[in-house]
């Protein structure tokens, strides 16, 4: 058996909450929109300082912005 | 001036740089192919400074794994390439190509030398060590 992870993210939602558009969450946390569009569609990992710069702007916690999954996969399979 | 602007501007200096250099070319004048080099670097480094671009960390990663990809492709071609080179049959119709390999290989030990050297410089500066754990 072999756990395989996931990482999701609820940045999308959060955004909308605080009507934030890509360009403005990407001016305020000092990344490009292209940044934010990969964080958003999980194609890319955010480093540590970046995935707290983006919580502490939502004032939540990062394990309210990102969701660490584990999945089990058969390695059989 | 945004991202895209600057693309636009930086696109315009090329293509003028190269019709620049196009005519340069054709007319034999190194003094117009070198003022027409110069001046596009200048007025590269002008607009850059005054554009915003923003290098945040995703684009750095993609720089990263491009380095990578570049050196793992170039290094074992140029050194194969040598090798080949090397070991052909000299014939006196391509006497040249036992120096071009000699030229290559050096140039790709260069190359793996300078790679091991920043990677060890590198692994020094983010905390690596080879010593054993106390």
């Amino acid at each position: 058996m072999v756990e395989a992870t996931v990482m999701k993210n609820n940045i999308k939602i959060y955004r909308a909450m605080y009507e934030l558009t890509q360009e403005q969450l990407a001016e305020k946390i000092g990344v490009s929109r292209q940044t934010v569009l990969a964080i958003e569609s999980n194609k890319y990992l955010p480093s540590l300082g970046l995935a707290f710069k983006i919580a502490d702007l939502f004032k939540k916690k990062v394990e309210d912005i990102f969701i660490y999954q584990k999945e089990e996969e058969n390695e059989n399979q | 001036m945004n991202q895209k602007k600057y693309r636009q501007i930086r696109i315009a200096i090329i293509v003028f740089m190269a019709l620049i250099l196009s005519i340069a070319i054709s007319i034999d004048s190194y003094l117009l192919a070198i003022t027409s080099i110069i001046t596009g670097i200048m007025f590269t480094v002008i607009v850059k400074s005054r554009a915003k671009i923003r290098v945040d960390e995703r684009e750095i990663a993609i720089r990263e794994k491009a380095a990578n990809l570049t050196y793992a492709i170039f290094a074992p071609t140029i050194g194969i390439g040598s090798a080949l080179l090397i070991l052909i049959p000299v014939t006196n119709d391509a006497f040249y190509l036992e120096a071009l390999g000699t030229v290559l290989a050096y140039l790709s030990l260069f190359l793996i030398a300078l790679y091991a050297i920043s990677y060890s410089f590198l692994n020094k500066k983010y905390g690596g060590s080879n010593s054993d754990e106390k």
